[in-house]
């Protein structure tokens, strides 16, 4: 019943335990669930998950049904489990909300460094066509001619960066700016290590996405 | 839980459609030709009733006038959206004038005493209205933006009590039984509230009950089992 | 946004000490290994663990330390004279303290009276909170710091702090109509063009 993985990490070679894998799972389950953009994908990070979920039932099907040991796990694999289905789930949230800007977004990064998930990029190209088609069935062929194009630039919804987040330093970040909003004015904030504030997301999406910090 | 984001105005936001649909008071700076002659034959053929066809006959914009143009110097009330089109770097056909709400006098007594006015009386959409208003060049525009920003401000103590009131009773200002403060508040501020009480409630509702309980279902999951029942039941 | 279910969820995580009523080796989690497992001994297990051994008998769970009612007077003493947020026995010192007692608080001795100081002390950190909201709201809120304060009692002024202050950070931005809007619900020009478009026709 050993669940140590031996995971070769391909930039350092280091062996990775399962639970230091749940760990950035959590982290990024937060992040997810907190950031108003969404954030560079980790499916590695599922995926692993998701095996040592595998791995974990196949051992316990193995167990006798009243070994004690039989309702601690499946009890710690539904709780991992719901942290992968939340995290992907808010995910899709943003993909259905933002489908536009996000695409737009990706078509502009190199494949290796994209937000989306193969998976997801699917669904949010298929999820795109099906709302132009939608508008194109029920409202835009009624339409006079010289407006029945749809203007993607101007009804493409784009998240509010600018929205307030908590979050927890996980160490010292000097000079960050924050655009207070009036007449463009900027305040620049130190975050020590492991203090916690509310401040604006774009201030320290950068930081987010390194995992300098934490939202909480 | 969804992702809950705070308001933000953007293409297809009915808010942010409801607020550009409030009406401003504009003079016309040139003469506008022929919009009733295009009147009586949209009328034809948008509505088709006898009512219709009386409108027909009036101006478009200004119902109450029975001439054909509208004639420079001639003030009407616009929807924003239209005194925005009307008005900017390109064109110049009305010049804009502010509302009386957000005029001097009720600027001052939105700065004495914010937290007691009716905004909802004054205007449902007074905050985006106003700000939408503040973009226009206009020697008031500063001023409105700031008084935007300060009446939210004074409000804000109002929405955060009501919101935390776990006994849900709003009518504690004193103002007697049956009067909602509630209904004193603008959309925003609206919205604020409605969504502060029931993270609240969830909060009150999980003190008194203690820990230990299963999160709920994600809308996500449960719109899917009714349509699965729903599609099971249909087929 | 979280409701506070799932913040109790991450709180659940948190370590407490049963005294188990069996013997058992080391049980390896994903999440780390617990055990082993000897009557009568104290180990330490994830809360969440410890609350299904207790319900089904197989466990005492022993109080945290910090829930004991001196400590818990003193705590509200210090919080009192703070002007600030104090640090907290536990980042999440009341989801444990919830789901603790409601699963042995027949256990707990004086468990009525840590219930009451502990709500005590809650009660008189969501105050400061309130008045700490109002004060940044007041004074423009662009940033604050909140050290100290938990998980739940963050949650308690979500949505409706962050969402004020976005909505603070729109008014005071002013649009200018000289300027393209991004974000706007009516294309302007095209509501031009239906008129154009009404008049050749």
């Amino acid at each position: 019943m050993d669940v140590d993985l031996e995971l070769e990490d391909s930039d350092n070679e280091e062996t990775i335990t399962a639970q230091s894998v749940l760990a950035k799972l959590e982290e990024a389950w937060m992040n997810e669930k907190f950031s108003p953009e969404i954030l560079p994908h980790r499916t590695e990070i599922v995926d692993c998950m998701l095996e040592q979920i595998h791995q974990m039932e196949e051992n316990l099907n193995k167990l006798k049904k009243s070994d004690f040991r039989v309702v601690i796990h499946r009890m710690e694999l539904d709780r991992i489990r719901y942290i992968i289905t939340s995290y992907l789930r808010s995910r899709l949230e943003k993909i259905e909300l933002y489908t536009s800007h996000i695409l737009e977004m990706e078509s502009k990064r190199p494949v290796e460094e994209r937000y989306l998930s193969p998976a997801e990029y699917k669904f949010a190209q298929e999820h795109q066509s099906h709302l132009e088609n939608h508008f194109e069935t029920v409202v835009l062929r009624h339409m006079p001619y010289n407006i029945r194009t749809l203007d993607k630039a101007t009804m493409s919804v784009a998240p509010n960066l600018f929205s307030q987040v908590f979050l927890r330093a996980n160490k010292t970040v000097n000079g960050v700016i924050v655009e207070t909003g009036v007449e463009g004015a900027e305040e620049e904030v130190e975050l020590d290590g492991n203090s916690q504030h509310i401040i604006q997301y774009k201030a320290i999406a950068e930081l987010v996405k390194s995992g300098s910090v934490q939202l909480i | 839980m969804p992702l809950l984001r705070s308001y933000t105005p953007h293409y297809f936001s009915i808010d942010d459609i409801m607020a550009t649909q409030e009406r401003l008071p504009c003079k016309f700076e040139v003469d506008v030709l022929r919009l009733g002659e295009y009147c009586r034959n949209q009328a034809k053929i948008i509505m088709s009733n006898t009512t219709a066809l009386k409108v027909a006959k009036k101006s478009f914009l200004d119902p109450s006038s029975d001439d054909e143009d509208i004639k420079t110097g001639t003030t009407l009330e616009l929807p924003y959206w239209l005194a925005r089109a009307l008005c900017n770097r390109n064109r110049s056909i009305v010049s804009v004038n502010i509302p009386r709400i957000y005029k001097e006098a009720y600027r001052e007594i939105l700065k004495a005493e914010a937290s007691v006015v009716d905004l909802h009386r004054l205007c449902v959409y007074f905050y985006e209205f106003g700000s939408y208003l503040s973009g226009f060049n206009h020697r008031d525009s500063t001023e409105i933006g700031n008084l935007l920003v300060q009446c939210f401000k004074d409000r804000f103590r109002l929405i955060m009590d009501w919101a935390q009131n776990s006994s849900g009773d709003t009518s504690g200002s004193g103002r007697g039984a049956g009067s909602d403060p509630t209904a004193r508040l603008d959309n925003l501020e609206r919205g604020l509230l409605i969504t502060g009480r029931s993270s609240w409630e969830a909060l009150e509702a999980w003190l008194s009950q203690g820990g230990g309980r299963p999160i709920g279902p994600a809308n996500m999951v449960v719109n899917h089992q009714k349509r699965q029942l729903a599609n099971a039941s249909v087929s | 946004m979280m409701d506070p279910a799932e913040v109790e969820f991450i709180a659940e995580k948190q370590m407490v000490e049963i005294v188990p009523n069996f013997n058992f080796d080391r049980v390896y989690l994903i999440s780390g290994e617990i055990g082993p497992f000897r009557a009568g001994l104290p180990v330490k297990v994830p809360i969440w663990m410890a609350i299904n051994l207790r319900q089904r008998q197989k466990c005492r769970i022993l109080v945290p330390d910090w829930m004991d009612v001196e400590k818990l007077e003193q705590a509200k003493e210090d919080e009192s004279a703070s002007r600030y947020f104090t640090k907290m026995p536990s980042e999440h010192y009341m989801a444990e303290a919830q789901l603790i007692l409601s699963a042995c608080g027949e256990d707990v001795p004086r468990a009525d009276e840590i219930r009451t100081a502990l709500k005590d002390l809650w009660d008189m950190r969501m105050s400061k909170l309130r008045s700490s909201v109002d004060t940044f709201i007041k004074t423009g809120g662009t940033h604050a710091r909140l050290d100290h304060l938990t998980l739940m009692e963050m949650n308690s002024v979500r949505p409706l702090l962050p969402h004020a202050l976005d909505q603070l950070h729109r008014l005071s931005t002013v649009r200018f109509v000289f300027s393209p809007l991004v974000n706007s619900s009516s294309c302007f020009d095209m509501h031009i063009s239906i008129l154009y478009y009404c008049f050749w026709c």
